[in-house]
Protein backbone atom coordinates (compact mmCIF):
# COMPACT_ATOMS: atom_id res chain seq x y z
CA UNK A 1 0.00 0.00 0.00
CA UNK A 2 1.28 3.47 -0.84
CA UNK A 3 1.53 6.16 1.82
CA UNK A 4 -0.49 9.13 0.59
CA UNK A 5 0.39 12.59 1.83
CA UNK A 6 -2.39 13.34 4.25
CA UNK A 7 -3.25 16.65 5.84
CA UNK A 8 -5.60 16.32 8.82
CA UNK A 9 -6.97 19.28 10.74
CA UNK A 10 -9.54 19.51 13.52
CA UNK A 11 -12.82 21.09 12.54
CA UNK A 12 -15.70 21.97 14.86
CA UNK A 13 -13.12 22.26 17.62
CA UNK A 14 -14.00 23.35 21.16
CA UNK A 15 -11.66 25.87 22.78
CA UNK A 16 -10.45 25.05 26.27
CA UNK A 17 -8.05 27.45 27.95
CA UNK A 18 -6.05 27.05 31.13
CA UNK A 19 -4.86 30.29 32.67
CA UNK A 20 -2.50 30.64 35.61
CA UNK A 21 -3.38 33.61 37.79
CA UNK A 22 -0.16 34.30 39.68
CA UNK A 23 -1.45 37.19 41.78
CA UNK A 24 -4.71 35.48 42.57
CA UNK A 25 -2.83 32.47 43.86
CA UNK A 26 -1.32 34.58 46.59
CA UNK A 27 -4.86 35.43 47.65
CA UNK A 28 -6.04 31.86 47.96
CA UNK A 29 -5.61 31.61 51.71
CA UNK A 30 -7.59 34.78 52.37
CA UNK A 31 -10.19 33.80 49.78
CA UNK A 32 -10.63 30.35 51.28
CA UNK A 33 -11.22 31.80 54.72
CA UNK A 34 -13.60 34.49 53.48
CA UNK A 35 -15.68 32.17 51.33
CA UNK A 36 -15.96 29.53 54.04
CA UNK A 37 -17.16 32.18 56.48
CA UNK A 38 -19.88 33.25 54.07
CA UNK A 39 -21.24 29.72 53.60
CA UNK A 40 -24.61 29.07 55.27
CA UNK A 41 -25.03 27.27 58.61
CA UNK A 42 -26.05 23.96 57.07
CA UNK A 43 -22.79 23.85 55.17
CA UNK A 44 -20.74 24.64 58.26
CA UNK A 45 -22.74 22.12 60.29
CA UNK A 46 -21.96 19.50 57.63
CA UNK A 47 -25.36 17.86 57.86
CA UNK A 48 -28.72 18.10 56.19
CA UNK A 49 -29.55 19.55 52.76
CA UNK A 50 -26.61 21.32 51.21
CA UNK A 51 -24.05 19.71 53.50
CA UNK A 52 -22.04 18.15 50.68
CA UNK A 53 -22.04 21.01 48.20
CA UNK A 54 -22.76 24.69 48.49
CA UNK A 55 -23.14 27.11 45.61
CA UNK A 56 -23.44 30.80 46.43
CA UNK A 57 -25.54 33.46 44.77
CA UNK A 58 -24.16 34.97 41.59
CA UNK A 59 -23.15 38.21 43.24
CA UNK A 60 -19.49 37.59 43.94
CA UNK A 61 -18.53 40.31 41.49
CA UNK A 62 -20.25 42.86 43.72
CA UNK A 63 -18.42 41.96 46.91
CA UNK A 64 -16.28 44.83 48.17
CA UNK A 65 -13.59 42.72 49.82
CA UNK A 66 -10.21 43.34 48.26
CA UNK A 67 -9.20 39.69 47.68
CA UNK A 68 -12.43 39.08 45.81
CA UNK A 69 -12.11 42.26 43.74
CA UNK A 70 -8.57 41.40 42.75
CA UNK A 71 -9.55 37.84 41.87
CA UNK A 72 -12.46 39.02 39.75
CA UNK A 73 -10.18 41.39 37.89
CA UNK A 74 -7.65 38.66 37.13
CA UNK A 75 -10.30 36.15 36.16
CA UNK A 76 -11.93 38.50 33.68
CA UNK A 77 -8.56 39.41 32.22
CA UNK A 78 -7.89 35.70 31.77
CA UNK A 79 -11.21 35.08 30.06
CA UNK A 80 -10.60 38.05 27.80
CA UNK A 81 -7.18 36.70 26.87
CA UNK A 82 -8.60 33.29 25.98
CA UNK A 83 -11.41 34.80 23.92
CA UNK A 84 -9.03 37.17 22.15
CA UNK A 85 -6.65 34.35 21.33
CA UNK A 86 -9.20 32.68 19.08
CA UNK A 87 -10.94 35.81 17.79
CA UNK A 88 -10.52 37.23 14.33
CA UNK A 89 -11.53 40.68 15.55
CA UNK A 90 -8.90 43.35 15.22
CA UNK A 91 -7.13 44.05 18.50
CA UNK A 92 -8.70 47.48 18.89
CA UNK A 93 -12.16 46.14 18.06
CA UNK A 94 -11.84 43.39 20.62
CA UNK A 95 -10.59 45.85 23.21
CA UNK A 96 -13.69 47.97 22.64
CA UNK A 97 -15.98 45.20 23.84
CA UNK A 98 -17.48 45.38 27.30
CA UNK A 99 -17.60 42.30 29.50
CA UNK A 100 -20.66 41.26 31.48
CA UNK A 101 -19.94 38.77 34.24
CA UNK A 102 -21.73 36.94 37.00
CA UNK A 103 -19.66 35.09 39.54
CA UNK A 104 -20.21 32.71 42.43
CA UNK A 105 -18.28 30.33 44.62
CA UNK A 106 -18.72 26.63 45.20
CA UNK A 107 -17.64 24.45 48.11
CA UNK A 108 -17.57 20.67 47.78
CA UNK A 109 -16.94 18.16 50.55
CA UNK A 110 -15.93 14.50 50.16
CA UNK A 111 -18.85 12.55 48.64
CA UNK A 112 -20.15 15.81 47.19
CA UNK A 113 -20.26 16.84 43.57
CA UNK A 114 -21.62 19.57 41.32
CA UNK A 115 -24.28 18.20 38.97
CA UNK A 116 -23.98 18.65 35.23
CA UNK A 117 -24.84 22.12 34.04
CA UNK A 118 -24.50 24.57 31.20
CA UNK A 119 -25.27 28.29 31.13
CA UNK A 120 -27.59 30.14 28.80
CA UNK A 121 -27.02 33.64 27.45
CA UNK A 122 -23.33 33.45 28.28
CA UNK A 123 -20.40 32.81 26.00
CA UNK A 124 -17.66 31.72 28.38
CA UNK A 125 -17.39 30.00 31.71
CA UNK A 126 -14.35 30.40 33.93
CA UNK A 127 -13.64 28.04 36.82
CA UNK A 128 -10.88 29.15 39.18
CA UNK A 129 -9.52 26.85 41.87
CA UNK A 130 -8.91 28.37 45.30
CA UNK A 131 -8.07 25.10 47.01
CA UNK A 132 -8.39 21.43 46.21
CA UNK A 133 -8.01 18.12 48.01
CA UNK A 134 -5.01 16.01 47.11
CA UNK A 135 -5.64 13.68 44.17
CA UNK A 136 -7.03 10.32 45.19
CA UNK A 137 -4.89 7.31 44.31
CA UNK A 138 -7.99 5.14 44.37
CA UNK A 139 -10.14 7.45 42.29
CA UNK A 140 -8.47 9.22 39.40
CA UNK A 141 -11.50 11.40 38.65
CA UNK A 142 -11.99 12.63 42.20
CA UNK A 143 -13.08 16.27 42.06
CA UNK A 144 -12.22 16.82 38.40
CA UNK A 145 -13.99 19.21 36.10
CA UNK A 146 -15.58 16.93 33.53
CA UNK A 147 -16.63 18.42 30.19
CA UNK A 148 -19.22 16.29 28.49
CA UNK A 149 -18.87 14.94 25.00
CA UNK A 150 -21.10 17.05 22.81
CA UNK A 151 -20.86 15.17 19.54
CA UNK A 152 -23.47 12.52 18.93
CA UNK A 153 -21.97 11.25 15.73
CA UNK A 154 -20.06 8.67 17.69
CA UNK A 155 -22.69 5.94 17.84
CA UNK A 156 -20.92 3.95 15.17
CA UNK A 157 -17.47 2.83 16.13
CA UNK A 158 -14.90 0.56 14.59
CA UNK A 159 -11.52 -0.45 16.04
CA UNK A 160 -9.62 2.34 14.28
CA UNK A 161 -12.06 5.06 15.25
CA UNK A 162 -12.22 3.88 18.84
CA UNK A 163 -8.48 4.43 19.18
CA UNK A 164 -8.47 8.00 17.88
CA UNK A 165 -6.35 10.51 19.76
CA UNK A 166 -7.26 13.96 21.02
CA UNK A 167 -8.83 16.12 19.70
CA UNK A 168 -10.56 13.47 17.61
CA UNK A 169 -11.24 10.92 20.34
CA UNK A 170 -14.86 10.71 21.44
CA UNK A 171 -15.73 10.89 25.10
CA UNK A 172 -15.59 13.36 27.95
CA UNK A 173 -12.59 15.55 28.78
CA UNK A 174 -11.43 16.26 32.30
CA UNK A 175 -9.33 18.90 34.00
CA UNK A 176 -8.05 18.62 37.54
CA UNK A 177 -8.51 21.88 39.46
CA UNK A 178 -5.17 23.18 40.67
CA UNK A 179 -5.01 26.10 43.12
CA UNK A 180 -4.12 29.28 41.26
CA UNK A 181 -5.26 27.98 37.88
CA UNK A 182 -8.42 28.69 35.93
CA UNK A 183 -10.18 26.76 33.18
CA UNK A 184 -12.03 28.72 30.50
CA UNK A 185 -14.45 27.09 28.06
CA UNK A 186 -17.73 27.80 26.25
CA UNK A 187 -20.58 28.26 28.71
CA UNK A 188 -22.90 26.12 26.59
CA UNK A 189 -20.70 23.08 27.22
CA UNK A 190 -22.30 20.73 29.73
CA UNK A 191 -19.91 20.09 32.58
CA UNK A 192 -19.81 18.82 36.13
CA UNK A 193 -17.52 18.53 39.10
CA UNK A 194 -17.10 14.81 39.68
CA UNK A 195 -17.58 13.28 43.09
CA UNK A 196 -14.84 14.32 45.52
CA UNK A 197 -13.36 11.14 46.98
CA UNK A 198 -10.40 12.53 48.88
CA UNK A 199 -9.99 14.34 52.17
CA UNK A 200 -10.39 18.11 52.07
CA UNK A 201 -12.71 20.68 50.58
CA UNK A 202 -12.72 21.79 46.97
CA UNK A 203 -13.19 25.57 46.73
CA UNK A 204 -13.96 27.04 43.32
CA UNK A 205 -14.87 30.46 42.02
CA UNK A 206 -16.80 30.49 38.75
CA UNK A 207 -17.83 33.27 36.43
CA UNK A 208 -20.02 33.23 33.38
CA UNK A 209 -19.11 35.91 30.96
CA UNK A 210 -20.31 37.53 27.75
CA UNK A 211 -18.98 40.30 25.60
CA UNK A 212 -21.16 43.25 24.63
CA UNK A 213 -20.51 45.41 21.63
CA UNK A 214 -20.16 49.14 21.92
CA UNK A 215 -23.00 49.60 19.44
CA UNK A 216 -25.51 48.68 22.10
CA UNK A 217 -26.82 45.54 20.42
CA UNK A 218 -29.61 43.93 22.43
CA UNK A 219 -28.65 41.15 24.81
CA UNK A 220 -31.10 38.88 26.61
CA UNK A 221 -31.45 39.29 30.36
CA UNK A 222 -29.52 36.85 32.44
CA UNK B 1 -54.02 40.38 18.22
CA UNK B 2 -55.67 37.80 16.02
CA UNK B 3 -55.31 34.20 17.11
CA UNK B 4 -54.34 32.13 14.09
CA UNK B 5 -55.22 28.49 14.10
CA UNK B 6 -51.86 26.95 14.88
CA UNK B 7 -51.16 23.25 14.90
CA UNK B 8 -48.36 22.48 17.32
CA UNK B 9 -46.53 19.19 17.29
CA UNK B 10 -43.32 17.75 18.61
CA UNK B 11 -40.62 16.91 16.10
CA UNK B 12 -37.25 15.23 16.60
CA UNK B 13 -38.82 13.38 19.50
CA UNK B 14 -36.96 10.84 21.64
CA UNK B 15 -38.92 7.63 22.29
CA UNK B 16 -39.03 6.51 25.91
CA UNK B 17 -40.76 3.26 26.79
CA UNK B 18 -41.77 2.37 30.31
CA UNK B 19 -43.26 -0.84 31.66
CA UNK B 20 -43.86 -2.28 35.09
CA UNK B 21 -43.52 -5.87 36.17
CA UNK B 22 -46.44 -6.51 38.47
CA UNK B 23 -45.89 -8.79 41.43
CA UNK B 24 -42.17 -8.23 41.16
CA UNK B 25 -41.22 -8.59 44.83
CA UNK B 26 -40.35 -12.31 44.75
CA UNK B 27 -38.33 -11.99 41.55
CA UNK B 28 -36.48 -8.93 42.75
CA UNK B 29 -35.52 -10.51 46.06
CA UNK B 30 -34.20 -13.58 44.23
CA UNK B 31 -32.23 -11.38 41.86
CA UNK B 32 -30.90 -9.28 44.71
CA UNK B 33 -29.69 -12.34 46.62
CA UNK B 34 -28.07 -13.76 43.50
CA UNK B 35 -26.34 -10.52 42.57
CA UNK B 36 -25.04 -9.88 46.07
CA UNK B 37 -23.68 -13.43 46.19
CA UNK B 38 -21.83 -12.84 42.94
CA UNK B 39 -20.48 -9.41 43.70
CA UNK B 40 -16.92 -10.67 43.33
CA UNK B 41 -13.96 -10.50 41.00
CA UNK B 42 -15.06 -13.57 39.07
CA UNK B 43 -18.21 -11.79 37.97
CA UNK B 44 -16.88 -8.22 37.79
CA UNK B 45 -16.63 -6.61 34.36
CA UNK B 46 -12.94 -7.12 33.48
CA UNK B 47 -12.92 -4.36 30.86
CA UNK B 48 -14.92 -1.40 32.19
CA UNK B 49 -15.44 1.35 29.66
CA UNK B 50 -15.44 4.03 32.33
CA UNK B 51 -13.44 4.78 35.44
CA UNK B 52 -14.35 2.03 37.92
CA UNK B 53 -15.68 3.03 41.30
CA UNK B 54 -15.40 1.09 44.52
CA UNK B 55 -18.96 2.10 45.40
CA UNK B 56 -20.53 0.74 42.22
CA UNK B 57 -20.06 -2.88 41.21
CA UNK B 58 -20.49 -3.64 37.52
CA UNK B 59 -20.88 -7.25 36.43
CA UNK B 60 -19.76 -8.88 33.21
CA UNK B 61 -22.01 -8.24 30.24
CA UNK B 62 -23.29 -11.82 29.95
CA UNK B 63 -26.02 -11.66 32.58
CA UNK B 64 -28.84 -12.85 30.34
CA UNK B 65 -26.87 -16.01 29.58
CA UNK B 66 -27.03 -17.07 33.20
CA UNK B 67 -29.29 -20.13 33.51
CA UNK B 68 -30.87 -19.25 36.85
CA UNK B 69 -34.67 -19.12 36.54
CA UNK B 70 -34.91 -15.65 38.08
CA UNK B 71 -32.48 -14.27 35.50
CA UNK B 72 -34.33 -15.93 32.65
CA UNK B 73 -37.64 -14.61 33.98
CA UNK B 74 -36.17 -11.10 34.03
CA UNK B 75 -34.64 -11.59 30.59
CA UNK B 76 -38.05 -12.35 29.09
CA UNK B 77 -39.68 -9.31 30.68
CA UNK B 78 -36.92 -6.86 29.78
CA UNK B 79 -36.40 -8.04 26.20
CA UNK B 80 -40.15 -8.23 25.62
CA UNK B 81 -40.32 -4.61 26.80
CA UNK B 82 -37.59 -3.66 24.36
CA UNK B 83 -39.33 -5.43 21.48
CA UNK B 84 -42.67 -3.85 22.33
CA UNK B 85 -41.04 -0.44 22.42
CA UNK B 86 -39.40 -1.05 19.06
CA UNK B 87 -42.73 -2.06 17.56
CA UNK B 88 -44.38 1.08 18.86
CA UNK B 89 -41.55 3.40 17.82
CA UNK B 90 -40.87 2.00 14.35
CA UNK B 91 -42.74 0.88 11.26
CA UNK B 92 -41.60 -2.69 11.80
CA UNK B 93 -44.21 -5.39 12.10
CA UNK B 94 -43.94 -8.30 14.52
CA UNK B 95 -43.17 -10.57 11.58
CA UNK B 96 -40.29 -8.27 10.58
CA UNK B 97 -38.80 -8.42 14.04
CA UNK B 98 -39.28 -12.17 14.23
CA UNK B 99 -36.87 -12.56 11.34
CA UNK B 100 -34.17 -10.70 13.23
CA UNK B 101 -31.93 -11.91 16.01
CA UNK B 102 -31.95 -9.73 19.10
CA UNK B 103 -28.44 -9.50 20.51
CA UNK B 104 -27.75 -8.01 23.91
CA UNK B 105 -25.11 -7.08 26.40
CA UNK B 106 -26.64 -7.16 29.85
CA UNK B 107 -25.16 -6.54 33.28
CA UNK B 108 -26.08 -5.51 36.80
CA UNK B 109 -24.97 -2.60 38.95
CA UNK B 110 -24.90 -2.54 42.73
CA UNK B 111 -24.40 0.96 44.11
CA UNK B 112 -23.64 1.80 47.69
CA UNK B 113 -23.05 5.11 49.52
CA UNK B 114 -21.89 7.74 46.98
CA UNK B 115 -21.96 5.28 44.09
CA UNK B 116 -22.71 6.87 40.72
CA UNK B 117 -22.13 6.37 37.03
CA UNK B 118 -20.80 9.01 34.70
CA UNK B 119 -22.82 10.22 31.71
CA UNK B 120 -22.42 7.92 28.74
CA UNK B 121 -24.21 6.42 25.76
CA UNK B 122 -23.82 3.08 24.04
CA UNK B 123 -22.26 3.04 20.58
CA UNK B 124 -23.02 0.08 18.33
CA UNK B 125 -26.40 -0.57 19.88
CA UNK B 126 -29.86 0.70 18.96
CA UNK B 127 -31.89 0.34 22.14
CA UNK B 128 -30.97 0.35 25.81
CA UNK B 129 -33.03 -0.50 28.87
CA UNK B 130 -32.67 -0.23 32.62
CA UNK B 131 -34.65 -2.39 35.06
CA UNK B 132 -34.85 -1.57 38.75
CA UNK B 133 -34.30 -4.47 41.14
CA UNK B 134 -33.94 -2.32 44.23
CA UNK B 135 -34.46 1.44 44.29
CA UNK B 136 -32.53 2.08 47.50
CA UNK B 137 -33.77 4.30 50.27
CA UNK B 138 -34.72 7.87 49.39
CA UNK B 139 -32.62 10.56 51.07
CA UNK B 140 -34.68 13.69 51.77
CA UNK B 141 -31.58 15.83 52.22
CA UNK B 142 -30.31 14.77 48.80
CA UNK B 143 -33.35 14.72 46.52
CA UNK B 144 -31.27 13.86 43.46
CA UNK B 145 -29.78 10.78 45.11
CA UNK B 146 -29.63 7.81 42.76
CA UNK B 147 -31.56 9.43 39.95
CA UNK B 148 -31.28 8.10 36.40
CA UNK B 149 -30.77 11.28 34.39
CA UNK B 150 -31.40 11.35 30.64
CA UNK B 151 -29.57 14.25 29.01
CA UNK B 152 -31.23 16.35 26.33
CA UNK B 153 -29.59 15.41 23.02
CA UNK B 154 -30.29 18.82 21.48
CA UNK B 155 -26.92 20.05 22.59
CA UNK B 156 -26.66 23.82 22.82
CA UNK B 157 -30.32 24.43 21.98
CA UNK B 158 -30.81 26.06 25.38
CA UNK B 159 -27.83 28.37 25.09
CA UNK B 160 -30.07 31.29 24.21
CA UNK B 161 -32.94 31.93 26.60
CA UNK B 162 -35.49 34.65 26.85
CA UNK B 163 -38.92 34.85 28.41
CA UNK B 164 -40.57 33.12 25.48
CA UNK B 165 -38.56 29.89 25.62
CA UNK B 166 -37.78 29.59 29.31
CA UNK B 167 -41.04 27.93 30.39
CA UNK B 168 -41.63 25.39 27.67
CA UNK B 169 -44.08 22.57 28.26
CA UNK B 170 -42.36 19.40 29.47
CA UNK B 171 -42.52 17.78 26.03
CA UNK B 172 -40.47 20.64 24.59
CA UNK B 173 -38.29 21.49 27.58
CA UNK B 174 -34.56 21.86 26.98
CA UNK B 175 -33.59 20.21 30.24
CA UNK B 176 -32.44 16.80 31.43
CA UNK B 177 -35.11 14.31 32.45
CA UNK B 178 -34.64 12.86 35.93
CA UNK B 179 -36.18 9.45 36.53
CA UNK B 180 -36.46 7.88 39.95
CA UNK B 181 -36.94 4.23 39.12
CA UNK B 182 -39.32 2.11 41.13
CA UNK B 183 -38.78 -1.57 41.80
CA UNK B 184 -40.09 -3.62 38.91
CA UNK B 185 -39.98 -0.71 36.48
CA UNK B 186 -38.09 -0.87 33.20
CA UNK B 187 -37.39 2.01 30.87
CA UNK B 188 -36.35 1.65 27.25
CA UNK B 189 -34.64 4.40 25.28
CA UNK B 190 -32.43 4.89 22.22
CA UNK B 191 -28.83 3.95 22.89
CA UNK B 192 -27.62 7.30 21.55
CA UNK B 193 -29.12 9.09 24.52
CA UNK B 194 -26.52 10.17 27.06
CA UNK B 195 -27.53 9.15 30.57
CA UNK B 196 -25.99 9.04 34.02
CA UNK B 197 -26.76 7.88 37.54
CA UNK B 198 -26.31 10.60 40.12
CA UNK B 199 -24.54 9.77 43.40
CA UNK B 200 -26.62 7.47 45.59
CA UNK B 201 -26.58 8.52 49.23
CA UNK B 202 -28.81 5.82 50.74
CA UNK B 203 -27.49 3.61 53.49
CA UNK B 204 -28.53 0.47 51.65
CA UNK B 205 -28.03 -0.61 48.06
CA UNK B 206 -29.40 0.47 44.70
CA UNK B 207 -29.51 -2.42 42.23
CA UNK B 208 -30.31 -2.18 38.54
CA UNK B 209 -29.97 -4.32 35.44
CA UNK B 210 -29.02 -2.64 32.18
CA UNK B 211 -29.07 -4.01 28.66
CA UNK B 212 -27.94 -2.82 25.26
CA UNK B 213 -29.65 -4.39 22.28
CA UNK B 214 -28.87 -4.65 18.61
CA UNK B 215 -30.75 -6.50 15.90
CA UNK B 216 -29.28 -8.38 12.94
Amino acid sequence: MSAPAVHVVPIFATPFGVVTLPQAATLNSALGTLLSERAPPQWRAARGPGALMFRSREDLGEWPEEPVRRLMSEMLAGVSAVAASISELAEQDFAALRMDARAWFTLVRPDGCVPAKSYANSSWLAVYCVSAPEPSSARVDSGVLRLYESRLGTMFQDPAGSAARLPYRSGHCTWRPVPGEMAVFPAALTHEIALVRAAGILVLVSARVRFVGSGGAWMPPW
Amino acid sequence: MVTPSVSLQGVFAVPLGTARLTECQRLNRELEALFLAREDNEHRNPMPSHIPQAETFESRFNLFRWPEPCVQELRKFVLDSVVTTVLQATKLLPADLARLTLHNHTWFHISRQAGSFVAHNHPMASWSAVYCVRAGEPVPAEPESGVLRLLDPRYGAGAYRDAANSQLHPAFALTPLDLRLNEGQVIVFPSYLFHEVTPFYGRDTRITVATNCWFA
